[in-house]
């Protein structure tokens, strides 16, 4: 795509003097929010983060071979050797719901689909697409009265495809891994500038007065639709039926957004400067992603947030690290010594930008100690031999130390296949939301707070 | 279904012992009713009973004839299968193929009979929501307002192929969170002009082809830069009408002593400015060139809102260089004093004389003459944009005549009932004013302006599923059974959104008031007139833009390394063919077989020169004939070739599918798991690409599918992974040559081209196929196949013409009729 550059000129001398003055009155206005957390009055809320990266990883060179605090860090993992203390490495991790069950081929869109839900998505190419409820949707809806926005779902590859997807599958399964309802999913924002737009407003003045009007306008806006909506609702056939309920969820959404956000009258300074569009290089694109991640935890926008680094199947290609093949074909490496370094160069970059998302977690302060140690990053795949399609011994990494509920520091390495949905049980479990089972799961998982 | 060597492996020792199977040519061919069922039972069953049950497929529990009335779809897939040589797969043996065509006949009889015996069944199309495209238009017919908030909404999910199915398009909070700004801009900026907006700058630097340097002057060249590698391409969506500045950035250098360099810039083809650049002007790092980099130049000028073709090139390049280079108007500028000779300290003479000789070289050397290139645009604005509204969207607005805002008490009713009725496309109730008037009404006690109540109500008008669903609701039936018509403002609004992806206009919208749209003849002369009209642009942008895929062009990236010609002139120009190509065939109703092989296309001298073809000059696109060339049709376009290919090199197996899937609605199976990958890395190097795709051939799972798809890339293999003709892969000669499964043979594109026209038929059902689909916005059924097959056969009785098929499709029974969902429970 043409890379474009921007500059807003006004708002850049805006934010440069006000840039300096963030740090403790930023922290001052955080506190109501606090407040509402789950915990000690004033304690940092758990903040919730997915990374997916799709088409596998060269497993030999990501996992460690010993286990415990001492482990080796491999070449893949090289460029988190400085969070060491900060980062668990799960392997023996697997999604069974994710290999064919015989569905036949479709690996890709299983993959996406299952990584964060744990349920077999139903193989159609149509209208018909029936998945689960995917963890981090599970805690948005819980946690959604508590910041402005529910969750935040973020991508680095254009979701529109022209022609199939895969073997069968609907693009919706391979462009989404966050699903708010079994027919719903949440397809990532890929442009850096709408998504900050959906953080910060996009009007210069975001005085309480001019943002109360709109408030105002838009629920005497919604009121009239929501009542034009349900008079239709009782004159519609089945089918039509199902897509005006879509419509009364989003209604009813945005009014709850929009009294969520009176509860809340922060005026939030963006503390970074709003983005043009998408940049000319990937590197720089993840890098702005995973920065506005770090901005809405920090000023507590939202707790929940998802980023797929490519969509499952991913083309994408890295000539800037002396990559210009398209990624998926060269996963299907049939072993040959050049095409396996090829991925696993591309391994190592995603994994030095997740780094970069570490560090500004790590850097940022937040409460009494940094976003890092109040967060629960999960950083994997559900695919883990891309040239196979292998959906278990799973790439699967934990960075943060979840508010101390964590204890990082280790390779843990378990024995059986364990649903990869146990973790994520237990993850919601320190955000004190307790489904019975997502997706697979059969339990809790052990060794996260214990040796 | 794919067929198992499991089978072959056991029935092969009985093959090689001479076993019983034996295709038995001895069955009457004429008596094919009873023969059917032994054919079935000699070829299929050894694989496909209820031991076995190969693919699922067991015909034990299928017997004929019962069957073809309880599964038809299963005696479909058969018909495919045998009609395409994949069954029974090799090695098997192969049953006589007029007994085999016989059967084929007899099973598709029976079951076009049973189909008959079904009452018609007109299909069900989902509550459709706009689409981002139909989102803008709407929004531009409606208010005459030229933004475009759909930009950024998300991506509409694709369905069948096409962006517009009922289904797959959904609505979530983001989006109707962008539904609602998109609302508060347009209604803005129809009642009180574009918000302003303040100057920003952008940078359009995109990735050119490169240069490499040369330092003869070639006999002849495009003196208008734009076809050369030293100019810059890009598309721009400029926000408002207003003034812009434009900053260009030149590189790249000059011999010194050139006169200075002239860089014209170009809006949508048209010149508009030209800076003249002096490389001699400033310090340069070498004594014998000078520098252009960073030295910009800049100028204002007024653009209209919306995408405009940005160019900048280099005027008359090789014009202005020193005399010795021997180029056309030489520099007539003094030759720079060349640097004094600085002997060497302590040199002994040999040294000397070898420093001497090596500055005389230096001196006579000569210093590239085709550097000066465009390295990017910053574009500064908008400045001094319009304000206000637009006397257009006043007009659409003011219903009650008040342009100037002397408004009486009568205003807002009018006003409001107008919008709303072309909003929703359906007169309107007074249920469905009183909520718009209240919302006017209270925004005119908070002493907001009468425009600003106005523009409140039309918010709320347009974030109304009215508004964004086209939902066509019926006297409740019971479930499943009825049939109704479509009446005639709900037409309307299929036909608009058909041909013009937007809303109806007032003629529309007269004749289903009065009634008379259903009418065949007057439904007939709204197409004709609709598919004159300019709107009818849309045809080509979204439906060929996904049907022939070219809108995938804008994301294509081929390897740098391999294809350093590749850059947005290129990439545009591609598109605009395909577009202008579709178009010609639309406007100017010609037969849809010359999508297949129409002896002509269009070109500007950027892509001609990329196709090796002569004698066009200059930016713009003409009409070329393309006898005597290898070109001619949609699969001969640089657009099809490059979205057909990987980044690195052309796949056969890719364009043989785009050729089965597109163009002949023969959609070749998922390939199975586990599919060894293709080496790349000895692609070119021990074997040629083909030679290393023989493993499709000779291996029985891969062959029954490839032996379809790899040979109508094989023909296309001239072409290269960007469209450019060429008769040597790396080391190895092309090979062009294909045999499909039914025997027939072709050398090279045009053969190829020839076989596709012998299977007009097939490729007249995929066209209606797609545009069907496109046209009712759902996926097809078994219902429809009737339907297909009626239009396709009219469609080649009218001399295959382009509106016959749209005329065709606009008075079929799924777009004229909707079958009853049940009404309310």
């Amino acid at each position: 795509m043409t890379p474009i550059f921007g500059r807003h000129l006004a708002r850049r001398t805006f934010l440069r003097g006000a840039g300096a003055t963030l740090a403790l009155p930023f922290l001052d206005a955080m506190r109501p929010a606090f407040a509402a957390a789950k915990g000690a009055a004033g304690r940092a809320p758990v903040r919730l983060s997915f990374v997916y990266v799709p088409n596998g990883i060269i497993m030999p060179d990501w996992k460690p071979a010993e286990e415990g605090s001492a482990y080796t860090f491999t070449r893949i993992l090289k460029p988190l050797e400085p969070f060491r203390e900060d980062l668990l490495v799960l392997s023996g991790l697997a999604h069974n719901n994710a290999n064919d069950l015989g569905d036949g081929p479709g690996d890709h869109a299983r993959a996406a689909a299952c990584f964060l839900t744990g349920v077999h998505p139903k193989k159609t190419a149509g209208a018909d697409i029936r998945n689960g409820v995917s963890a981090d949707q599970i805690v948005a809806e819980a946690l959604a009265s508590q910041t402005r926005l529910p969750s935040m779902e973020l991508g680095c590859e254009e979701s529109r495809t022209v022609g199939n997807c895969d073997s069968g599958y609907s693009c919706a399964y391979t462009n989404s891994i966050s699903w708010r309802a079994a027919t719903t999913p949440m397809p990532p924002e890929t442009n850096p500038r709408l998504a900050f737009e959906r953080l910060f407003g996009d009007t210069d003045n975001a005085d309480p007065a001019t943002r109360a009007r709109r408030a105002r306008e838009r629920t005497s806006i919604l009121d009239v639709v929501a009542d034009r909506s349900r008079e239709l609702m009782g004159r519609l056939g089945a089918s039509d039926r199902r897509k005006l309920d879509e419509y009364q969820y989003a209604v009813r959404e945005i009014e709850r957004q929009i009294q969520q956000a009176e509860k809340d009258p922060r005026q939030v300074v963006p503390p970074i400067e709003k983005p043009a569009g998408i940049p000319e290089t990937f590197a720089e694109y993840l890098r702005r992603m995973y920065e506005l991640q770090v901005v809405a935890f920090q000023a507590d926008l939202t707790r929940v947030a998802t980023l797929m680094v490519g969509r499952e199947g991913s083309l994408q290609s890295y000539p800037e690290i002396g990559v210009p093949d398209p990624h998926h074909p060269l996963t299907h490496h049939q072993n040959n010594p050049e095409w396996v370094e090829k991925v696993t160069r591309i391994n190592v970059h995603h994994l030095e930008l997740f780094a970069h998302f570490v560090s500004r977690l790590k850097a940022t302060k937040d409460g009494d100690g940094t976003l890092l140690d109040h967060s629960m990053v999960v950083y994997g795949s559900a695919i883990a031999d891309g040239n196979k399609h292998t959906h278990e011994a799973l790439p699967v990494l934990l960075a943060g130390r979840g508010g101390g509920a964590i204890k990082s520091g280790r390779h843990v390495a378990y024995t059986k296949q364990i649903p990869l949905t146990n973790l994520y049980l237990t993850l919601l479990d320190r955000m004190g939301v307790r489904p019975e089972t997502i997706g697979d799961s059969t339990g809790r998982i052990e060794h996260l707070a214990d040796i | 279904m794919r067929p198992s060597p499991r089978c072959a492996t056991l029935f092969l020792p009985l093959l090689l012992a001479g076993g019983t199977l034996d295709a038995d040519s001895s069955a009457p061919a004429g008596d094919a009713d009873s023969a059917a069922a032994p054919f079935i039972a000699r070829n299929c069953r050894m694989c496909h009973n209820a031991v076995l049950k190969n693919a699922g497929l067991d015909f034990d529990a299928h017997p004929l004839p019962a069957s073809l009335a309880a599964s038809p779809e299963i005696w479909e897939k058969v018909v495919e299968k045998l009609q395409t040589r994949q069954m029974p797969p090799p090695p098997m043996p192969r049953p006589d193929p007029v007994q085999t065509d016989a059967v084929v006949r007899w099973i598709q009889t029976e079951l076009e009979s049973v189909e008959a015996t079904r009452p018609p069944d007109p299909g069900r199309v989902t509550a459709r929501r706009l689409n981002r495209t139909e989102y803008d238009n709407t929004v531009r017919d409606l208010l005459g307002v030229t933004l475009r908030p759909g930009d950024s909404f998300p991506h509409d999910d694709a369905g069948y192929g096409f962006d517009n199915i009922g289904d797959v398009l959904s609505v979530s909070p983001v989006l109707l969170e962008k539904y609602l700004k998109a609302a508060e801009q347009v209604s803005r900026a129809a009642l009180l002009g574009p918000d302003p907006q303040k100057p920003s700058l952008t940078r359009l630097q995109p990735m050119g082809a490169k240069i490499e340097p040369s330092t003869t002057v070639p006999a002849e060249y495009d003196e208008t830069g734009l076809s050369l590698p030293n100019a810059l391409h890009v598309l721009h969506r400029f926000p408002v009408d207003a003034e812009y500045l434009f900053r260009i950035v030149p590189s790249g250098s000059r011999p010194s002593g050139s006169e200075p360099v002239k860089v014209a810039v170009f809006l949508d083809g048209e010149q508009i400015q030209v800076v003249e650049v002096d490389p001699g002007e400033g310090p340069s790092s070498s004594s014998f060139q000078q520098d252009l980099t960073g030295k910009t130049r800049e100028f204002r000028a007024r653009v209209t809102a919306g995408e405009h073709w940005v160019a900048a090139s280099v005027l008359r390049l090789y014009e202005g260089l020193p005399a010795l280079y021997g180029g056309p108007n030489p520099s007539r500028l003094p030759m720079p004093a060349p640097p004094p000779f600085r002997p060497p300290e302590n040199a002994t003479p040999e040294k000397l004389a070898e420093a001497r000789q090596r500055y005389e070289a230096r001196l006579a050397q000569k210093w590239p003459v085709n550097e000066a290139k465009v390295r990017h645009i910053e574009l500064i604005g908008p400045y001094e944009a319009a304000a206000g509204a637009s006397p257009e969207s006043l007009r659409k607005v003011y219903a009650c005549g008040h342009l100037d805002g002397a408004h009486g008490r009568e205003c807002p009713r009018l006003i409001l009932t107008d919008l709303a009725r072309r909003a929703y496309r359906r007169p309107v109730t007074e249920a469905d004013l009183r909520p718009l008037l209240r919302l006017a009404e209270t925004s005119r006690k908070r002493g907001e302006s009468f425009a600003q109540g106005i523009a409140l109500a039309l918010r709320a008008i347009l974030v109304s599923p009215d508004f964004l669903f086209r939902i066509e609701t019926g006297p409740a039936v019971a479930a499943g059974e009825g049939v109704q018509k479509i009446g005639p403002y709900e037409l309307a609004s299929r036909l608009s959104y058909f041909l013009w992806a937007s809303m109806p206009d007032e003629e529309l919208f007269r004749s289903a008031e009065d009634g008379t749209l259903p009418d065949p003849t007057v439904l007939a002369a709204q197409v004709r007139r609709m598919l004159k009209d300019p709107r009818a642009r849309a045809l080509v942008e979204a439906f060929g833009g996904q049907w022939l895929q070219f809108r995938a062009l804008e994301s294509v990236s081929p390897d740098r390394d391999r294809f350093p010609t590749f850059e947005n002139n290129l990439r545009f120009s591609m598109r605009r063919e395909s577009e202008l190509f579709l178009e010609s065939v639309i406007r100017e109703d010609r037969s849809i077989l010359d999508l297949l092989d129409g002896k002509y296309s269009f070109l500007n001298e950027r892509l001609a020169q990329h196709y090796g073809i002569p004698g066009v000059k200059g930016q713009e696109f003409r009409r070329v004939d393309l006898a005597g060339t290898p070109r001619g049709g949609v699969l001969t376009q640089g657009s099809v070739l490059t979205v057909s290919s990987y980044s690195t090199r052309t796949s056969p197996v890719l364009r043989g599918k785009w050729v089965l899937d597109n163009l002949l609605a023969a959609p070749p199976p998922d390939p199975p798991a586990g599919v060894p990958r293709l080496d790349e890395s000895t692609v070119g190097v021990g074997r040629s690409l083909r030679q290393q795709m023989e493993a499709h051939r000779s291996n029985v799972t891969c062959a029954a599918c490839h032996v379809r798809m790899d040979p109508l890339g094989f023909g296309l293999e001239n072409f290269d992974a960007i469209g450019a003709w060429r008769t040597e892969d790396a080391k190895f000669p092309i090979d062009a040559t294909g045999a499909l499964p039914d025997g027939r043979t072709f050398n090279g594109p045009m053969e190829l081209e020839a076989v596709l026209r012998q299977d007009r038929d097939a490729f007249t059902r995929a066209a209606t196929e797609k545009l069907l689909t496109y046209a009712l916005g759902r996926g097809l059924e078994r219902h429809d196949r009737a339907t297909v097959k009626a239009i396709a056969r009219r469609v080649a009785e009218g001399d295959y013409r382009f509106s016959v098929l749209v005329m065709e499709i606009a008075q079929s029974l799924p777009f004229r009729m909707r079958k009853g969902d049940g009404g309310p429970s």
